[in-house]
């Protein structure tokens, strides 16, 4: 997917053009950086026991829905909101300052 | 091989039904190739064509976040979400492509279903896959494998994974009263080492020491030394608070590795080497090594300087105290102060007819103190150099306590190595449990000489940070918590330790530990005896709260206090 040249006046073309958030995410892929993120991202909420609350929940609502009831995408739709309120702070703020450093040292 | 499918209550659903009867394991097995195992040990999918473009996207709108999914027929590569389905759309267009793996977990989807579904065969695929990518992994020498570090991993000292704790049942019966006291345990004679291991009893109950090396203050992991008496501390204080009773057993350890006491022994002996040799040696010269050995492997080197008075290292900060001499010349009055530090006080108990008429004798610990404090003439051959007479003169000396260790050793001086004289001095000491400084201190001793006048000091502060009134300020006030006493004759006698725990008196004899009464205790020929500053004490009376405010009082920096002040609330 390439950034094609910004012609004025051609709106068609700015599907093209990656937004700035694609262009972040493509760059952290193609170094390789994103897996490692990642990988730091699962060990930190393992260690402050996020991982665990989690299942806990999930477990909780199969519980409550039946165990037939309930398809991947309905936990997932369910569980996805209280997930993201309860990774810590100090972690996002880790992994965002991991990011800054990574843009910065590729002049982004 | 029992897998989900195989349980009564899943049912696969018609297209896995459906595909399994068409292509049977076939296309599992086509997958083994492409999973791979990630770190922590997670399966996930890899295509192995070599694409320019290495990242995964969905065929339809080139999305490459949120969840991907490989159709098992054609390995279209399809995205998924509850608002647009490419993945749904592939199914309806293209019968028979209703299944599809979940590239970042490997797990088998149905996209008419929209959820995940489940086959035996297919897992035992992806544990194929699995064992064969562990394979791959470094591996130690005795079968064990490594996962792949993760790069951003901090260097921690990585302990257990977190789990949350729950108290078991048997947790309430450790801490109850009445249980045996934490940290009694026995220690095996290796051949006349009582020497040692009286010592070593008394050290593992100092209450400092022990917050020291609980709280793992010595980090083993970052220890540089081969030979460090610091980490053979450690785990003595580890192996010692284990909760096993047994007594140490240097075999039993020297098969597991942790050869701790008999490695204790071979650091110490190999720190002074001058005291090597299966012979009886002194205890208080032990300590003293053993003292000097935990300073010289001390972690932070910075910290250890060429006066001992002001080393941070942890055997200084709890038993260096400071003690101040005073020579003042007969002649003029003139007096030249010196303060050394030292880890202990050495007592002489020899007293000649006259002296025992005068102060109280020797026979107890405050008569030693009495007399280690009295004014002594300087002998004619002795005379110093006073700077105001610009001559020499006959002096008088005078010994105090300039600054008061957190623990206090007392050596009573039994043993007379002279070249006249080879022998032990047996006179018994009595010694009192609750010990009171303040009399002893320099700014009491120095008010008694010059008789309660103002006195001029040698510099301002001189005798200021000692406590004017002298009377029971906190720092001054002490507890005995253990005695090191010694039995027999000069050669061939033997060490044991009472150690004093939860209101009751211990008799350690090497290997074998027996509660004694306090009469015992209080009869026994005392050698070394160990006090603690009182709020710091297991013993004292005083409750959580004032313990924490006389903290403020001590001469330890914050954190050992605060690890001590939660030793202890967890003890009481």
């Amino acid at each position: 997917m390439r950034a094609s040249l910004h012609r004025p006046g051609e709106d068609l073309h700015k599907r093209d053009e990656p937004s700035l958030q694609e262009a972040i995410n493509l760059k952290l892929v193609e170094s390789g950086e994103k897996e490692k993120l990642k990988d730091l991202l699962r060990e930190r909420l393992i260690e402050c026991g996020w991982k665990d609350e989690l299942k806990a929940q999930c477990r909780a609502f199969t519980r409550k829905r039946g165990r037939s009831n309930v398809t991947i995408d309905e936990l997932v739709r369910a569980i996805t909101p209280k997930g993201r309120a309860l990774v810590p702070d100090d972690v996002k703020a880790e992994l965002l300052q991991r990011i800054r450093t990574f843009l910065l040292s590729v002049q982004f | 091989m029992v897998t989900k499918s195989s349980s009564p209550c899943y049912r696969p659903c018609e297209h896995l039904v459906d595909y399994k009867s068409k292509h049977s394991t076939r296309g599992f097995r086509a997958l083994q190739r492409c999973i791979v195992v990630l770190p922590p040990g997670r399966p996930s999918v890899r295509t192995l064509s070599c694409d320019e473009d290495p990242v995964p996207r969905c065929a339809s709108c080139a999305k490459s976040h949120g969840r991907l999914y490989a159709c098992l027929i054609c390995s279209t590569i399809s995205c998924y979400s509850s608002s647009s389905s490419h993945a749904r759309s592939h199914a309806l267009e293209l019968p028979g492509h209703e299944l599809a793996i979940d590239l970042d977990r490997a797990e088998l989807f149905c996209c008419i279903c929209n959820d995940q579904v489940y086959d035996a065969d297919f897992d035992w695929v992806v544990v194929c896959a699995h064992a064969s990518s562990l394979a791959k992994c470094t591996s130690f020498s005795n079968g064990r494998t490594a996962p792949p570090l993760n790069v951003y991993s901090r260097k921690r000292n990585r302990g257990a994974e977190y789990k949350p704790w729950e108290p078991s049942s048997k947790d309430p019966l450790v801490l109850e009263r009445g249980a045996a006291p934490l940290g009694l345990r026995g220690l095996t004679n290796m051949g006349s080492t009582c020497f040692m291991n009286s010592v070593l009893q008394a050290l593992l109950h100092t209450p400092p020491l022990r917050s020291y090396f609980l709280g793992h203050c010595h980090n083993k992991a970052a220890c540089q030394s081969k030979v460090c008496l610091g980490c053979d501390m450690d785990d003595m204080f580890a192996a010692a608070f284990s909760g096993d009773r047994t007594p140490y057993s240097p075999a039993q350890f020297l098969y597991r590795r942790y050869l701790f006491l008999f490695s204790f022994l071979n650091s110490w002996w190999q720190h002074a080497a001058n005291l090597a040799g299966y012979e009886q040696q002194d205890a208080h010269d032990f300590f003293i090594s053993a003292v000097e050995g935990i300073h010289a492997n001390s972690q932070q080197p910075e910290l250890r300087k060429g006066n001992d008075a002001e080393c941070r290292c942890i055997v200084h900060r709890v038993f260096s105290g400071l003690l101040r001499s005073d020579v003042t010349c007969t002649a003029c009055g003139f007096t030249s102060t010196k303060n050394d530090p030292c880890v202990d006080i050495s007592l002489d108990l020899e007293s000649t007819a006259l002296e025992k008429q005068i102060y109280a004798s020797s026979s107890t610990l405050l008569g030693c103190l009495d007399r280690f404090t009295r004014p002594e003439r300087l002998g004619s051959n002795e005379r110093f150099f006073c700077e105001s007479c610009q001559s020499r003169q006959e002096a008088v000396k005078q010994m105090s306590v300039r600054k008061l260790p957190v623990v206090l050793c007392f050596h009573v001086k039994r043993f007379e190595h002279s070249a006249k004289n080879y022998r032990k001095v047996d006179t018994y000491v009595q010694f009192p449990l609750s010990l009171n400084m303040a009399c002893y201190l320099s700014s009491s001793i120095a008010r008694l000489r010059h008789g309660n006048r103002l006195i001029f000091v040698e510099g301002k502060g001189e005798l200021g940070g000692d406590n004017d009134s002298g009377s029971t300020s906190p720092s001054s006030e002490f507890e005995l918590f253990a005695v090191v006493s010694h039995s027999g004759k000069l050669d061939g006698g033997h060490y044991v330790a009472y150690l004093r725990l939860g209101g009751e008196w211990y008799k350690c004899d090497d290997a074998w530990i027996t509660r004694v009464g306090e009469s015992v205790v209080r009869a026994t020929q005392a050698y070394m005896l160990y006090y603690v500053q009182r709020s710091l004490s297991d013993e004292s009376s005083t409750t959580i709260p004032e313990r924490f405010n006389q903290h403020q009082t001590l001469v330890l920096d914050e954190k050992i206090g605060y690890t001590s002040l939660l030793a202890d609330a967890v003890q009481a």
